[in-house]
């Protein structure tokens, strides 16, 4: 495929972003009237998957030949440690981080999907034509900040300021509460481009709500003020933001800060006596889904993140504690949903800057990368199967575009969100004012939400 | 409005139940240079009614004079501990071992004391926004000397050459760890292992030139396609990374010379010739480094191309205005700031505090252009917090504001990554750039009207596992004579917090929630009138 820059941003004007696009979407998703989430997890930094999946075949001898030995400073994984992810029948091509045991129990229970080699992609590329130079590489390959943004926007060709989260939600119907929420701040994937987020603090964090009034006249008279005052002096933009914010802020918490604040919650236990703040993002998606009809929420998008993936230098050690973080955690949450029977209607999936570097780095680490592997957990899996193409473990193999180990990504973030968002209820027709590049791409669908 | 006999009688009760206070004169409010309160907000923690009369004795180009001659704060000195916990704080060890070597705790409380009080207010602003442009974070570097150390480094070096603050930046043990730069050896060819890359890319894409090609005014070059063009490609990453090789952790006083040190974060990293790669490299700008050099030399030769590249000016440039006085500056701001970079007017390139000077005193600082739409900066979180301390007579130990910081998610030099708090590039749906906006969500929104409650409602008392804690007391500093006016108290709050921006809507609407406070208690009536503007979205944004 021989695709110029000029042709593909001549493509992306056609389809805009303008609100006329979106408002056209306005209540497709309304109609299944059932209830379904997609929650996002975030691992910042790059998570090193090459480390979470690895093949237990006979390619794990090109992975360790590569990785290397802990004891020189390399990342190699001993065999027997890595928990086996057997498919229905037949034997295990590949095994899971040792500190992931939650998650291999989820595997075998037909909950959890692991995808091959996704990653920022302008159009399909292989390994000629990123040489060539006949497909552009996403603007800053390997800078996080620009990495994180373009999985987030799933538009690597250009800076936009709304997220694939932010584009599903504009089409849905209006509710009472927007229907995404971040638990873990501002961030673009929530942003819409009409639709504002909510951000919420995590279960056991600061209240969602004003502290300090009470029915007295003195109190009244200053909560009135406050109410008076955000409407006023609204002359600068940056001003009318910060009142935007509030406004919203104010009009969610009546409804919104008992369910923060755990009433009435009957899954927090399964997080566990002290969960990590990690754990307590997920506790609060969990309340928050366990109240939805209160809340009058049908469709629900929700953040979430756990940092600290950069592992340049002593990454055994540093990935190993947060993976043994990320799994319990995901695996109180899904069994959460179990709990509230809503399993086959919440669908968590990670995301993540880029991969790293195959071959070890001085100091025990690894660098910056492209295409990696994520993780997709939820009853409405179609779990205990891996998806797209695993790549060749080989430093400057056919995967590699680099001599380090750097995969170019057989998967783009557009099929992987394009399959999350029609799972969702995004209509087929819908599915490019979401993902404006998604029909550069084989399928929109890539099998593993049933 | 209250009747003026009313008035009259309310300030006599001010004055039989606050004898501390003196009486209102008149209840003439405060009256205030309105420049001269912005160039406070935007120069210092946050305007005092002391710091303003100076500015408007000296006028602005003669008080930034001064306080560019100001010497650093003292941001306080900690135990050197070895850098292991188990080590230094073996079981049994009590509660405050951990939090005081490692943590950023103690070095935040001072921090806060330093930004409160601390007579070099511009140092200390400049040096808080190099802490979020050349980043370091004690969630990585765990030693609180270590951590101390770094941001005296930007304490010091604030106002010098951005040559100068490059090479101490690079040399840091602190940074060196947090970017693993220390003990980076050269490639292993037995062991597999490549340099690492870490500090090479982001002492590009961070700390001096950024991703793409910039023109002095900030905007981005791009090539026939529209696409920006980049400044660097991996190449010149991996040349740098070897560049970087053969550092090692300073000398700890009486231990023996290892080629990898043990961490030790006193003084600047030290070189090991048999760890650095010997071979030639090419870094930025196609800069040929030749075979052979000693560590020093290469490593001074790849600073001289990064600190001469022209994105430099408009890229640390950009973002200074942006941490001090707008987030969306004119191109024409940005390049007359480039222009004072590369050249402070005695041929010196580099200068920052030639720099921090022409940032404060252009015209579009000074000027009109604070009433277009989309002038001003969101405040920082910190900044709210030492705004208010400032304005209000707060007396702290700190302790407080380090712990609201963190509730606010922006704990000085903790920050979550190298990334900072927030990204210099984060945009409202406008398209207008608000990097601190990141921090203020439907979540924070509450969290910064408690913390604002606390201080004014019920500021906490001593810390008793802190050694020679004090606590925080407010006594409403030069707002506190006017609780018995309504009128005058939310004038002087309006001149003093807001340089006057309030309207008569707003105005009145607070006056009426301070009268509701009833007339015994003149502190309870500033509390609502403080709370009231420090809580309101003008506040929120220094225009």
């Amino acid at each position: 495929m021989r695709i110029s820059r000029r042709e593909l941003l001549s493509g992306l004007s056609l389809i805009g972003l303008s609100a006329g696009v979106f408002g056209g979407r306005r209540g497709a998703l309304a109609a299944t009237g059932d209830y379904r989430a997609l929650v996002c997890v975030f691992l910042f930094g790059g998570n090193d998957g090459n480390n979470m999946v690895v093949p237990v075949d006979a390619r794990y001898a090109d992975y360790a030949a590569a990785r290397r030995q802990p004891a020189d400073g390399g990342l190699a994984l001993p065999l027997d440690q890595l928990l086996p992810l057997a498919p229905a029948s037949g034997a295990a091509a590949y095994g899971l981080h040792p500190d992931m045991p939650e998650l291999q129990q989820l595997w075998d229970a037909g909950a959890l999907g692991v995808l091959f080699n996704v990653g920022t992609l302008v159009a399909p590329t292989t390994k000629a034509d990123d040489a060539a130079g006949r497909v552009p590489r996403p603007q800053s390959l390997m800078s996080h900040q620009d990495q994180q943004n373009q999985w987030q926007t799933s538009m690597p060709d250009r800076p936009v300021r709304s997220g694939w989260g932010g584009r599903i939600a504009d089409g849905l119907p209006a509710a009472s509460l927007p229907p995404l929420v971040s638990v873990a701040g501002n961030v673009l994937f929530a942003a819409g481009e009409r639709s504002q987020p909510l951000a919420v603090p995590p279960a056991g964090g600061p209240a969602f709500g004003l502290s300090g009034f009470d029915a007295s006249v003195g109190s009244r008279a200053i909560r009135a003020a406050m109410d008076a005052v955000r409407g006023l002096d609204l002359d600068n933009a940056l001003v009318q933001s910060v009142a935007g914010e509030t406004v919203a802020a104010f009009a969610a918490s009546g409804a919104l800060a008992p369910v923060l604040a755990g009433t009435g919650s009957s899954t927090d236990a399964l997080f566990g006596p002290q969960p990590s703040a990690f754990g307590k993002q997920l506790l609060q998606v969990a309340r928050i889904i366990e109240a939805r009809s209160v809340l009058g929420a049908s469709r629900q998008i929700f953040f979430v993140s756990l940092g600290g993936f950069d592992t340049h230098n002593d990454q055994l050690n540093r990935q190993s504690k947060l993976l043994a973080d990320l799994s319990p955690s995901l695996s109180a949450f899904h069994a959460a949903t179990v709990q509230l029977g809503v399993d086959s209607q919440v669908t968590t999936f990670t995301l993540s800057d880029f991969a790293r570097t195959l071959q070890p780095a001085s100091g025990g680490g690894s660098d910056h990368a492209w295409g990696n592997h994520q993780l997709v957990l939820g009853g409405a899996v179609r779990g205990r199967q891996t998806y797209g193409a695993f790549p060749t473990l080989a430093l400057g193999g056919p995967d590699d575009f680099s001599t380090e180990g750097r995969w170019i990504p057989t998967t783009s973030t557009d099929q992987y969100a394009a399959t999350l968002a029609r799972w969702f209820g995004v209509t087929p027709g819908d599915l490019a004012s979401v993902l404006p590049n998604v029909g550069r791409f084989g399928t929109d669908d890539l099998g593993f939400l049933g | 409005m209250t009747s003026p006999v009313l008035r009259i009688a309310a300030a006599a009760i001010v004055l039989a139940g606050c004898s501390s206070h003196p009486p209102p004169s008149g209840t003439a409010p405060l009256t205030l240079a309105p420049d001269a309160v912005r160039l406070a907000a935007q120069a210092t923690f946050g305007p005092t009614v002391a710091m303003v009369r100076e500015i408007e004795r000296g006028g602005a180009e003669g008080w930034i004079d001064a306080q560019l001659a100001l010497p650093p704060s003292d941001l306080g000195t900690y135990p050197v501990v070895a850098d292991s916990v188990a080590t230094v704080c073996p079981p049994g060890a009590p509660a405050t071992c951990y939090r005081d070597n490692f943590t950023p705790f103690l070095t935040q409380a001072a921090f806060f004391r330093n930004a409160i009080a601390g007579p070099d207010q511009l140092r200390q602003r400049v040096a808080f926004a190099l802490s979020q442009i050349l980043v370091i974070s004690g969630d990585e570097v765990r030693a609180n000397y270590g951590l101390a150390e770094y941001q005296k480094l930007l304490l010091r070096d604030a106002f010098g050459t951005y040559r100068q603050l490059i090479e101490d930046v690079t040399l840091s043990p602190a940074m060196g760890r947090y970017l693993n730069m220390v003990n980076n050896d050269k490639p292993n060819p037995v062991k597999g292992t490549s340099p690492n890359e870490n500090y090479a890319r982001e002492l590009l894409q961070l700390f001096s030139i950024g991703l793409v090609q910039l023109r002095p005014d900030g905007s981005v070059v791009t090539d026939g396609t529209g696409a920006p063009i980049p400044t660097y490609d991996q190449d010149v990453v991996e040349g740098q990374a070897h560049v970087f090789t053969g550092w090692t952790y300073p000398l700890q006083p009486g231990a023996p010379q290892r080629t990898h040190n043990p961490a030790y974060y006193l003084g600047q990293m030290v070189a090991v010739g048999a760890n650095h790669d010997p071979a030639a490299k090419v870094v930025l700008g196609g800069t040929q480094i030749p075979a052979g050099q000693t560590p020093q030399a290469d490593l001074a030769q790849a600073l001289d191309a990064v600190a001469a590249h022209p994105n430099v000016g408009p890229f640390v440039g950009k973002q200074l205005i942006q941490h001090l006085v707008t987030a969306n500056p004119s191109p024409a701001y940005v390049a007359r700031i480039s222009a004072v970079f590369a050249d402070d007017g005695h041929r010196v390139r580099g200068n920052l505090g030639a720099v921090v000077r022409a940032i404060l005193l252009d015209p579009e600082a000074r000027g009109d252009t604070r009433n277009d739409p989309s002038y001003g900066r969101v405040k920082d979180p910190v900044l709210l917090l030492t705004g208010l301390a400032r304005a209000l007579g707060v007396e702290t130990d700190g302790v407080y504001f380090a712990n609201a910081a963190g509730a606010l998610e922006q704990p000085p030099y903790a920050s979550p990554s190298v990334f900072n708090f927030y990204p210099p590039d984060y945009a409202l749906a406008s398209g207008l750039l608000s990097p601190a906006s990141a921090l203020l969500d439907s979540g924070s929104v509450f969290t910064r009207a408690n913390v604002v409650r606390k201080l004014l409602y019920a500021p906490p008392g001593p810390d008793a596992t802190v050694s020679g804690a004090t606590g925080t007391q407010i006594d409403f500093g030069d707002l506190a004579p006017y609780g018995g006016d309504a009128g005058a108290l939310v004038d002087s709050a309006n001149a003093l917090l807001l340089h006057g921006t309030l309207s008569a809507a707003a105005r009145g609407k607070i006056a009426d929630a301070v009268n509701a406070q009833g007339s015994t208690d003149p502190a309870n009536r500033v509390r609502a009138a403080a709370y009231l503007v420090l809580t309101s979205p003008s506040y929120q944004v220094e225009r």
